[in-house]
């Protein structure tokens, strides 16, 4: 790992020196054992707070529509920064997301991908598993190399994983619908509306959130069941055609809760009807932007 | 509210149709001109197109009460907007998977393309969706308690 | 003061007898961490465990709640929350937070009817901490991991036995109707409850506060703020898993017939915090926002209720998806 860490510096020092990047944005050591944080580097003299390690699980991509946004309240001449990103395989596929919905200035972006090896989760790691202390999701993952890169650093990534990602999607799709909700509505009640898992979500850049329109107001904003089960449908599913399952939501939710579950059938549905998986190509236009006069097969579904 | 209705034997399902204005709004028209009957447990609400229909408004009917919903639009390639009905088809398979995944019974949301001369289809699939979540019983998942 | 001694596993006769006449609340294993929860006799109460993953706030100041409902121009107060509690295993920390927030909702001018119900209703038994953690720093603002302010009755657990101490006279109260559970204790007991406060609070870090109420009025417009939460990511988790913090937003809901008016917790991180009705939003930048969430924990409740708002419990640094943590922010101020 600290090849990659090396190659991370000499990389951002370049940028930031030549002026290429006025800001790149990366990971430094945490405050707490076994974590690392997202760092904004603005300086070459700073490029030694960067740190890569196995710990690095920040979505940094979430950063970008707000560092590509005019600032609201500001007036008169404005021009974006130019900003690199440091991106493993399932940051890279938010990077395309966002360049396909026009939320990053293409040409003030430089892309800096690392082959991702796998993160570990803190709680596999802090219970001792050693070598096996990789987070679910990234033994699942199905692309570990960044699809977009300006950069690529020169390090050998995990292969990817096979469909184990479906095996718990297919048992719980054998249950029947009550136990389904059952299962479902538990899960959300222990929502307590934080909406970390929006703030974490690269994708979730709206202006102003569907839950917290006021003129009409979709759900309440109050811990009845129903507006936060509202809310989660409204959110999870404004992800259609968009999620990349890099799971940003699922280790932000302090509550725990297995959003996983529904991420990743939501995935698998748009794969299925739609032939299309997120992040992958720029030129994709994704599928509920497009249309098709022919696809018979949906009215099945209806 | 419901469910007191069903111990009664006197709960009636309520139907929350969305209907497009075009083919939809002529063909639910033609049902009203022709005599064509559908129950009243279906109130409609006019969209201008399929297409319009944010999945939302979907989730919301349920929420507020509806015990299923029914979405019309024009046959695909017959939209007045050229594409809208193409985007609700695509838009409404993907929600339907969803939240039939999630446990709410399938039968609640239905969706159906409709021409202008189908009077008697309009009424045939109102009728119909009215049977089948009666069948289902009053909806229990997202519903939000009212005030009483 | 009274003092009482019992084997650890006969708590479930304690619970039994004392959830005869209130609930018994007490920390249990949930599927997001330890958690509060009402529990008979037969549950698996928690002793073992850092803090709970949400604070106590919450059993005195609810996520939501109605304040009135109304339908057909009649307005019906929502009632007054009914019933006798025991809240058992309330970390020092935690406890220390009530006595602040008493001080917002019990405020001489206007008395929170909701809140007093609960606090009035409800006893407050410790459990001192024996094993404090990272990035618990509880004893620099003020507190400490055998702190008896504030609770009714305080627990050491000695391994095998418990021993409870009285701090009020509820909690006097309380030990004494428990007779038949518990006994005088021996004097090494008390001895070895000492040695464990004083042990668990060796182990605490010392984080400078001194004097931080009057640097930060100085350091308003610095760009040390932005600097601290240009990561940050405005979700609010810190706000909501924080003992102290106490704002809420107000929303009315409308249905069919009526309606009804409640409170939520709301928290000063979140990004339309400060939206006016013009669209204007005075604290866009997270830098805005940290620096007032810092702001009125270290200087503007020092000016109104002469403390500092923060327990020391840690919960924000642990929760805080991109590290934020507030250890660090302080050392930044203070230097």
């Amino acid at each position: 790992m600290s090849d990659a860490e090396n190659k991370l510096r000499e990389v951002a020092q370049d940028l930031l020196s030549t002026g290429r990047a006025e800001l790149v944005l990366g990971y430094e050591n945490g405050s707490l054992p076994m974590t690392t944080r997202p760092c904004f580097v603005r300086s070459a003299e700073d490029v030694q707070r960067l740190v890569w390690n196995e710990f690095c699980t920040n979505n940094l991509a979430v950063y970008l529509p707000g560092l590509f946004a005019r600032p609201a309240n500001l007036r008169g001449e404005w021009v974006p920064p130019k900003v690199a990103i440091i991106v493993k395989g399932c940051d890279a596929r938010s990077v395309v997301g966002h360049i396909k919905e026009n939320q990053v200035d293409r040409e003030r972006l430089t892309v800096i991908g690392v082959p991702c090896e796998g993160m570990a989760d803190p709680e596999k790691a802090a219970a001792g598993a050693g070598g096996n202390a990789l987070a679910d999701v990234c033994l699942a993952c199905t692309n570990p190399t960044p699809e977009v890169a300006d950069i690529m650093i020169e390090v050998k990534a995990r292969p990817a994983a096979g469909d184990d990602r479906l095996a718990k999607i297919r048992e719980f799709e054998a249950k029947s619908p009550a136990e389904r909700w059952a299962y479902f509505t538990e899960e959300v009640s222990k929502c307590i509306r934080c909406y970390a898992c929006r703030q974490a979500c690269p994708n979730c850049y709206c202006k102003v959130c569907f839950i917290d329109q006021g003129k009409p107001r979709w759900a309440g904003a109050g811990s009845d069941i129903s507006d936060t089960i509202f809310f989660h449908i409204g959110r999870i599913f404004h992800q259609a055609g968009r999620c990349v399952e890099c799971d940003a939501c699922v280790r932000a939710c302090p509550m725990g809760i297995d959003l996983r579950m529904f991420t990743v059938k939501l995935g698998e549905d748009v794969k299925d009807l739609f032939d299309y998986v997120p992040g992958l190509s720029v030129d994709e236009p994704p599928p509920l932007c497009a249309v098709d006069r022919d696809e018979e097969n949906l009215n099945t579904e209806l | 509210m419901g469910e007191a209705g069903e111990k009664s034997g006197s709960w009636e399902p309520k139907v929350v149709a969305f209907v497009c204005s075009w083919c939809s709004g002529l063909s639910a028209d033609l049902a009203g001109t022709g005599g064509e009957e559908y129950p009243a447990n279906v109130r409609v609400v006019r969209v201008p197109c399929a297409g319009r229909i944010n999945p939302l408004f979907v989730a919301k009917a349920l929420q507020s009460g509806a015990d299923g919903v029914v979405i019309y639009g024009c046959h695909p390639g017959d939209c007045h907007y050229h594409t809208g009905n193409l985007s609700a088809r695509r838009r409404m398979a993907l929600f339907k998977r969803f939240m039939t995944y999630i446990g709410t019974e399938p039968e609640r949301i239905q969706v159906s393309w409709i021409s202008g001369a189908e009077g008697f289809r309009f009424a045939e699939i109102a009728r119909k969706a009215v049977e089948d979540v009666r069948a289902l019983g009053p909806v229990k998942g997202l519903v939000k308690e009212t005030v009483s | 003061m009274a003092r009482g001694s019992m084997k650890k596993a006969d708590f479930p006769k304690l619970v039994a007898a004392a959830s005869e006449n209130a609930a018994f609340v007490a920390p249990v294993d949930g599927p997001s961490g330890a958690e509060f929860a009402v529990i008979g006799p037969q549950d698996d109460v928690l002793f073992d465990f850092g803090n709970t993953k949400l604070p106590v706030k919450r059993h005195f100041f609810p996520q939501s709640e109605v304040l009135y409902q109304y339908a057909n121009d009649e307005v019906r107060s929502a009632p007054l929350p009914e019933g006798k509690t025991i809240l058992f295993g309330v970390r020092p920390c935690d406890v220390r937070s009530l006595l602040q927030l008493d001080k917002v909702f019990l405020d001489e001018a206007y008395v929170d009817p909701y809140y007093r119900e609960r606090r009035e209703n409800t006893l407050v038994i410790s459990l001192a901490c024996k094993d404090p953690a990272e990035p618990c720093f509880c004893t620099s603002v003020g507190c400490g991991p055998a702190a008896r302010e504030g609770s009714d009755a305080i627990v050491f657990d000695l391994g095998d036995d418990l021993l409870f101490e009285a701090v009020s006279e509820k909690g006097e109260e309380f030990i004494r109707s428990q007779a038949e559970t518990l006994s005088e204790p021996e004097a090494e007991l008390v001895e070895k409850a000492e040695k464990a406060a004083a042990e668990a609070e060796a182990k605490l870090p010392k984080i400078e506060v001194e004097g931080i109420a009057e640097k930060l009025p100085g350091i308003f417009d610095s760009p040390v703020w932005q600097s601290i939460a240009d990561r940050c990511l405005s979700c609010g988790i810190c706000t909501f898993v924080c003992p102290t913090c106490h704002c809420f937003g107000i929303h009315d809901e409308k249905a069919d017939e009526g309606g009804q008016r409640i409170r939520v917790q709301d928290g000063c991180m979140f990004l339309g915090f400060t939206v006016e009705a013009s669209g204007h939003n005075p604290r866009i930048l997270s830098g805005q926002r940290m620096r007032q969430r810092i702001m009125h924990k270290f200087r503007y409740t020092v000016e109104n209720f002469s403390e500092i708002f923060c327990v020391g419990c840690g919960r924000c640094i642990s929760s805080c998806p991109v590290n934020i943590d507030v250890r660090e922010t302080i050392a930044e101020v203070m230097r």
